[in-house]
């Protein structure tokens, strides 16, 4: 992200002996310093000078006074000038200018605008271009790392998972193994997915749920194939363009529709189908060619050979898709499929819906005797009679002015002042066992429902809250639901439906219009969890009039509790427990509200409603689904130049073609998304081996020999090791593009195979390559290796998304409750992380530093924070890995447990000092445990699976488990 | 983290000290680095400290709360002049509706000494109009909200830019050690807003992630995965820990990577930060004259006016970026009913947060910032004579107001046209808001830039934009 200094210092000295190189030493001087004001961008150039071109260059150091402009003290003069906020040149920068001009002032172009070229090697590729800069340098390679080191390395870098830890193949036998694995493509695809900003919903306002994970499958696919890239281009650029087109590179052309959709009210469609052009031309421009294509959509690149006609004129590319900028359900053009990985994924919540249906059934017939029981019970309790619902006598009060009283029968009435608007409230102690219902009666006064000119009131919202006396606090009480005794039709924003006094919103709300305002009226309201009630607690009900119109508060009301669940609270009419005071014995009511209490079954058949919502999911992900994909419409659109950007000043028509500066449209190819796969792809194309090369290196080094994997350009980074990045490049290439090939070249080296201890200070950031690579592993690697080192995984491959663990409550705070997170259920709870659902707008949680899936993103980055030590210490897939892996060290004898847990989380013993520390923090643990088992029940453990547990949490959490070392 | 603390820290771990804990020494050790700023800033003495930025998302009614046009009455019901409009955007949801006048609703009063328009429906704002100052001049360049309110806070419409917050704790860095400092306050409301907030508002985009936004939720983990499962005591924990700091110093005894030694220190701040939020976010200490300031709905957790509340207790521990938001200002229709009732949440809260501050004597040096991402159209949605008329959004002006933290309090700046479209004099755009409150934080917006994807950003954007001199002291 930073230049590093070392990196500057380390190339001006090594090129002293040799003529200054006009790319690596002076252009990035000029790009820094001079370009915006005197590049390419016409409508900033200042004083009609240009820099960035071989004459310009030449007429500017022609007047003579170019050193003694950037070297004066005058602020008038100095260049650049202090209102650019930009520092004066330093001495090695205006030296290296002066020695440039000394020689002859030699113009060329920027090194990744240059063909790559493959100089002749001995020996390994790696090794001999990282040697001889160390030799150059005075450094010495780091030794080989450990052998369990490097297995661990490996198996990440190449499977994303830790090693198994009875693998004895040697290294060159575990990198083919690794290669052939399934979930190497899964780990590639990873990469690509946060590239492409794949999703599975929208993003925006509405955020939609879309169904284009056959894409992501086609990836994995694609790499386990070893697709040659040329190819798997082409296919994502143009399936559909393909003669005899498979459905399957159809649908690689979703990566370009993979941007997010804006289905916002009010959005102009065309503007949102502009931006979604423009993000797939930005895109490219990132993930192929490292250009930061995006700064040309407003004005022509400052630092970079591209102008913005020839941004548009790529746009031209995209812009004649059948598409119109619709998003959720209308986001076509769509390719209608089905999904053969679909299949396993209903197997597996069919079998978990067959497991636990007889369980839910045994519960319910288990259920029979308590419930005979209960019923004999009731029914010697009823004998002198029943009612269900109890008057709420307490005290009330108005928020505006209406005088209310309650009188002997618990009614209260509402005389003095009448308010337009008002919110009345009535606060009581209720002497109930639990409430688990409220009652409402609207009752006539006068002859009338309200205070209200027309007589009918408007009932917006109802609170229901407790208070504890002597305390400043109040809580919110959730209700579940509610019913009348009125009917309504028509849309939800009106007043008439009961269920609008729930919401907190003033636009809706009950009124009982239509009926008698004479007649009282009725309404239900049920708890979401019975509420009980502490000696000193209060519950407060509140009733809210706040309607548009307003003059519609209630007259007369009286409000009932009950601690009756089920019937009684759900439907109006005697309670169970009262038809049975008069000897009517209605079973299935009776049995319904028995089962509500009756805790066992609650929990069988939430477990089951759970698996079966599952089952419903992947069975409708089994038939067809509509996959976004690319397909050109009949009649082209014309393609204009937008001015500064905006989405409706169009500007010249330009026609489709790409920056030439870059490399020559190949011959006799058609201009098409075909023909620009090709160009992208083309050996005269200077750049697209090279960045991909790039993405890979930094996969394995954690850093790439570019070290601005985005921005090959000007303003970026220049490569540590120049040569071998072209060498790599064009043998990537003369492979055929054969991305297998280019990794075994890289993990086969000795460069890759070094300690990565960090020894020697002289390389802080290991730009030289003289040690190993060492990074922390990304958040979703470290998620995958728990599940894979504590025998959890579910290994399958491909299908629709996932929902793995998450706090509860994360959905429902961004979008107020109109998404909700369930947790998948079974063996789907333990796939991979490329499998979890990915909501645009939230990610999920338990990944930090992630990519956002927003736009293109192909940077890495990684901190080191608190809340990363949060989530790994209580994120419930780690700790139910944790308990897994615990379970294994009990099934052991009892001296080889934390040798098991060793290896099975780090692949290597601990030593007799990390045993004490494990041991102690054992023995501690089970020390507490034993004494204190109502905190292993807490943990729904034993004594001695919590005291393991807290050992192999400890494990995971170690430096080295999430360490890429 | 030089070599000299690195040997530092491994004496203290080789050293027999079994009465404190192993992680803590650690922490001891190595010092308070993390809480310095950026080398050179601030650019200028600072006049604020920190920023409370109530955000109410979905674009309030300049009309309804503080722009008031009395004129407007002999419009009522007549089309827009095409000369105020200008070709003026609007939304799909009334490009094809005729734009009628609707006058503002409601009524307006002159406040306090500096005699500022407020509406009826913000009482308690009415009362401490002197201490405020506000901005009728606002203006932005988008007209939905989810590019609008990325704008606002970002700097730039398209998700994927740092926050202001994000900025600014980048910049200046941490006042207390136990918290982070950036935090974000959502309000909890019953109904499923509209507007999601999403959190790219205050992400980092480019800036290290470290620097984005943290959200203290309304919930059992104020901060996700702050609890502890039930079952694992405090002092487990505890043990737990020390074992993991050990054995991660004797992995860096081997390895010598100071990322290590980072890691020992974040799990230490973890642990620290499991006491400190709880203990923050229980607002159970306040006294009752507390939230009788600011209003019955502060006793309910997770409400607006707790949330200021809360605010205040953040402020007062040198959080440096506290931001509210307030979510369900579209008011598309129903004005009287829907916006009375945001304005209810907020207004009694939104005063007492002043009052607080300055009672304590934190407004001085604490920014107080108000408002939204745009504001609303002087033409009735729906029937414009109906009480279902609302309005649609509008960004060529809108209102905010901003208290303490330097900024001229009693004043009023900047007037829009007598229909409430156009800014008529001393325009703020949103990138001016934003150089204003960096400014106020000591901060040169120019000069404080990051390089990504081979560019220098700033909060600012690239066109010109000025700090609002005029409204500072």
């Amino acid at each position: 992200m930073l230049k590093s200094p070392l990196l500057l210092t380390l190339l001006s000295l090594s090129a002293h002996a040799e003529p200054v190189n006009f790319s690596l030493e002076v252009l990035p001087v000029l790009s820094d310093n001079c370009l915006s004001c005197h590049g390419q961008d016409e409508a900033h150039r200042k004083a009609d000078l240009r820099l960035d071109t071989e004459d310009g260059a030449r007429e500017v150091l022609k007047s003579g006074d170019f050193i003694a402009r950037i070297t004066t003290d005058d602020p008038d003069e100095i260049m650049p000038p202090p209102k650019s906020h930009k520092p004066k040149l330093g001495a090695e920068q205006i030296a290296t200018l002066k020695r440039w001009i000394a020689e002859g002032a030699k113009w060329g172009r920027h090194w990744s605008f240059e063909k790559p070229v493959k100089l002749p090697v001995k020996g390994h590729p790696v090794d001999f271009f990282v040697k001889e800069r160390l030799t150059k340098e005075g450094l010495t390679p780091s030794p080989k790392a450990a052998e369990h080191t490097l297995r661990r390395r490996l198996s990440f870098d190449l499977t994303g998972l830790p090693p198994d830890p009875s693998d004895r193949s040697d290294l060159t036998d575990l990198i083919d193994k690794l290669l052939k694995s399934p979930h190497y493509g899964e780990r590639m695809a990873m990469w690509w997915l946060d590239a492409a900003r794949y999703s599975d919903t929208d993003g925006f306002q509405s955020d939609a749920t879309r169904t284009n994970w056959p894409w992501r499958d086609y990836v994995v696919e694609s790499f386990n194939a070893n697709k040659p890239f040329d190819q798997f281009t082409l296919e994502q650029f143009a399936g559909d363009l393909l003669p005899n087109a498979t459905p399957e590179q159809k649908i690689a052309t979703c990566f370009h529709r993979n941007h997010m959709t804006n289905g916002e009210g009010g959005r102009e469609k065309e503007e949102s189908r502009i931006d979604y052009v423009i993000d797939r031309v930005n895109t490219m421009g990132t993930v192929w060619m490292g250009l930061t294509l995006g700064c040309t959509q407003c004005h022509s690149h400052k630092f970079d050979p591209v102008s913005q006609h020839d941004y548009y004129s790529l746009n031209a590319f995209f812009n004649s898709i059948d598409e119109d900028g619709a998003a959720g359900t209308k986001a076509t053009p769509y390719f209608s499929y089905q999904s053969p990985h679909a299949k396993r994924a209903v197997a597996e919540a069919q079998k978990l819906v067959d497991q636990r249906k007889p369980v839910e059934a045994k519960a319910k017939i288990d259920a029979e005797k308590p419930f005979a029981k209960w019923l004999a019970d009731q029914q010697t309790k009823v004998k002198g009679g029943f009612q269900a619902w109890h008057v709420v006598n307490g005290s009330v009060e108005s928020q505006e002015g209406t005088k209310l009283a309650q009188d002997k029968d618990g009614i209260v009435i509402a005389s003095g002042p009448n308010p337009k608007q008002d919110d009345y409230r009535l606060i009581a102690p209720v002497k109930l066992p639990r409430i688990a219902g409220l009652k409402l009666e609207v009752l006539p006064q006068n002859g009338v429902l309200s205070r209200g000119k027309s007589g009918e009131f408007i009932l917006t919202d109802i609170k229901v809250q407790v208070r504890r006396k002597g305390s400043t606090q109040i809580r919110d009480i959730a209700v579940r639901n509610a019913v009348s005794d009125t009917k309504v039709e028509g849309k939800v924003r009106q007043y008439g439906d009961i269920k609008g006094t729930l919401d907190d919103d003033p636009r809706n709300g009950w009124t009982t219009k239509g009926y008698p305002k004479d007649q009282p009226h009725t309404a239900l309201y049920e708890l979401a969890e019975p509420l009980v009630l502490e000696s000193d607690e209060e519950l407060i009900f509140e009733l809210l009039h706040r309607s548009t119109d307003g003059d519609a508060n209630i007259a007369s009301f009286r409000l009932f509790a009950t601690d009756q669940r089920g019937p009684a609270v759900r439907e109006l009419g005697p309670a169970p427990l009262e038809q049975l005071a008069t000897g009517k014995i209605e079973r299935d009511r009776l049995f319904a509200q028995f089962l509500e209490d009756h805790a066992p079954y609650q929990v069988a058949k939430a477990s089951l409603d759970r698996a079966s919502a599952d089952l419903k999911e992947f069975t409708a992900a089994a038939g067809k689904l509509n996959v976004m994909v690319l397909a050109e419409r009949k009649q082209p659109r014309d393609t204009h130049l937008l001015v500064r950007g905006v989405w409706d000043k169009k500007g010249d028509v330009v026609q489709r073609d790409v920056p030439a500066a870059i490399a020559p449209w190949p011959q006799g190819v058609a201009r098409d998304r075909l023909g620009l796969a090709k160009w992208i792809t083309s050996k005269d194309n200077p750049l697209t081996a090279r960045v991909f090369v790039n993405h890979v290196w930094q996969m394995f080094f954690g850093a790439g020999l570019v070290r601005t994997p985005d921005d090959f350009g000007l303003q970026g980074q220049r490569p540590t090791h120049p040569e071998l990045l072209d060498w790599l490049a064009v043998d990537f290439m003369e492979s055929g593009w054969d991305v297998k090939h280019l990794i075994k070249t890289i993990v086969t080296s000795e460069t890759y195979r070094q300690s990565s201890d960090l020894t020697d200070p002289s390389d802080p950031t290991n730009l030289l390559l003289s040690r190993g690579p060492r990074f922390r592993l990304p958040a979703w690697m470290i998620r995958d290796a728990a599940l894979a080192s504590s025998g959890l995984l579910n290994p399958a491959l491909g299908g629709p998304p996932v929902r793995p663990h998450q706090p509860e409550g994360v959905w429902e705070e961004i979008f107020m409750g109109r998404f909700t997170y369930e947790p998948s259920q079974g063996v789907a709870q333990h796939r991979r992380t490329l499998y979890a659902f990915w909501r645009r707008s939230i990610a999920p949680t338990f990944l930090f530093d992630s990519a956002q899936r927003r736009v293109c993103e192909v940077a890495m980055t990684r901190t080191n924070t608190p809340l990363q030590a949060l989530t790994l210490l209580n994120d419930e897939t780690m700790m139910e890995a944790s308990r897994a892996l615990a379970k294994r060290m009990l099934a052991a004898k009892a001296e080889e447990r934390l040798q098991l847990l060793y290896q099975a989380v780090l692949t290597r013993s601990p030593t007799e000092k990390e045993q004490s520390v494990l041991q102690r923090e054992l023995d501690r643990a089970l020390a507490h445990y034993r004494t204190h088992p109502e905190d292993a029940k807490k943990l729904q453990t034993t004594p001695e699976l919590a005291a393991h547990t807290l050992v192999a949490s400890l494990v995971l959490n170690l430096d080295e488990a999430i360490t890429h070392e | 983290m030089s070599e000299s603390s690195l040997h530092t820290t491994r004496r203290y771990f080789l050293g027999q000290c079994t009465d404190v804990s192993v992680g803590a020494m650690a922490l001891q050790a190595m010092g308070q680095r993390e809480s310095s700023g950026l080398p050179g800033l601030p650019h200028l003495a600072p006049k604020a400290k920190r920023v409370i930025f109530l955000t109410q998302s979905g674009g309030p009614s300049q009309l309804e709360l503080f722009d008031h046009k009395p004129g407007l009455m002999q419009w009522a019901g007549k089309e827009l002049p095409e000369s105020v409009r200008q070709g003026q955007r609007l939304t799909t949801m009334t490009a094809n509706q005729k734009q009628l006048i609707l006058p503002g609703i409601t009524k307006f009063s002159r406040c306090g000494q500096s005699g500022a328009t407020i509406s009826e429906w913000l009482p308690h704002l009415q009362g401490v109009a002197d201490d405020v100052c506000f901005i009728k001049s606002m203006t932005t360049d988008q007209i939905n909200h989810a590019p609008a309110m990325t704008k606002f806070l970002t700097g730039h419409q398209l998700p994927g830019r740092p926050s202001m917050g994000s900025w600014i704790s980048y910049g200046l860095g941490s006042l207390n050690q136990n918290l982070p400092d950036y935090l974000v306050l959502i309000s909890k409301m019953q109904r499923p807003s509209d507007q999601p907030l999403y959190d790219h508002y205050w992400g980092s985009g480019f800036l290290p992630s470290r620097y984005q936004g943290v959200k203290l939720r309304n919930s059992k983990d104020p901060v996700l995965y702050l609890t502890d499962p039930e079952g694992l005591p405090r002092h487990l924990r505890r043990g737990m820990l020390d074992g993991l700091a050990e054995l991660n110093q004797m992995r860096f005894e081997q390895t010598q990577d100071p990322e290590i030694t980072t890691r020992i220190r974040q799990y230490e701040m973890a642990y620290r930060m499991q006491a400190s939020v709880p203990e923050l976010t229980d607002l159970g200490d306040e006294p009752d004259h507390v939230f009788e300031m600011y209003g019955p709905d502060s006793r309910r957790a997770g409400s607006y006016a707790a949330n200021c509340i809360l605010a205040r207790r953040l402020a007062e521990r040198g959080v440096r970026f506290i931001q509210l938001f307030h979510p369900d200002w579209d008011h598309h229709s129903r004005l009287p009913s829907w916006c009375t009732a945001r304005c209810r949440d907020t207004d009694q809260p939104s005063a007492a947060l002043i009052k607080d501050l300055k009672q304590r004597g934190l407004l001085e040096d604490t920014l107080v910032i108000w408002g939204g991402e745009f504001g609303r159209g002087v033409a009735g949605q729906g029937k414009w004579d109906s009480p279902e008329a609302g309005r649609d959004h509008h960004p060529r002006c809108f209102t905010m107001w901003m208290a303490g933290g330097g900024v001229k309090p009693g004043m009023t700046y900047g007037a829009t046209d007598d229909f409430s479209y156009n800014v008529a004099e001393n325009p703020v755009h949103v990138h001016d808001l934003h150089a204003t409150v960096m400014h106020q934080l000591g901060i040169d917006h120019e000069r404080f830039t990051f390089r990504s994807q081979g560019l220098d950003f700033r909060l600012t954007g690239v066109e010109p934009a000025k700090v609002v001199k005029d409204v500072l002291v």
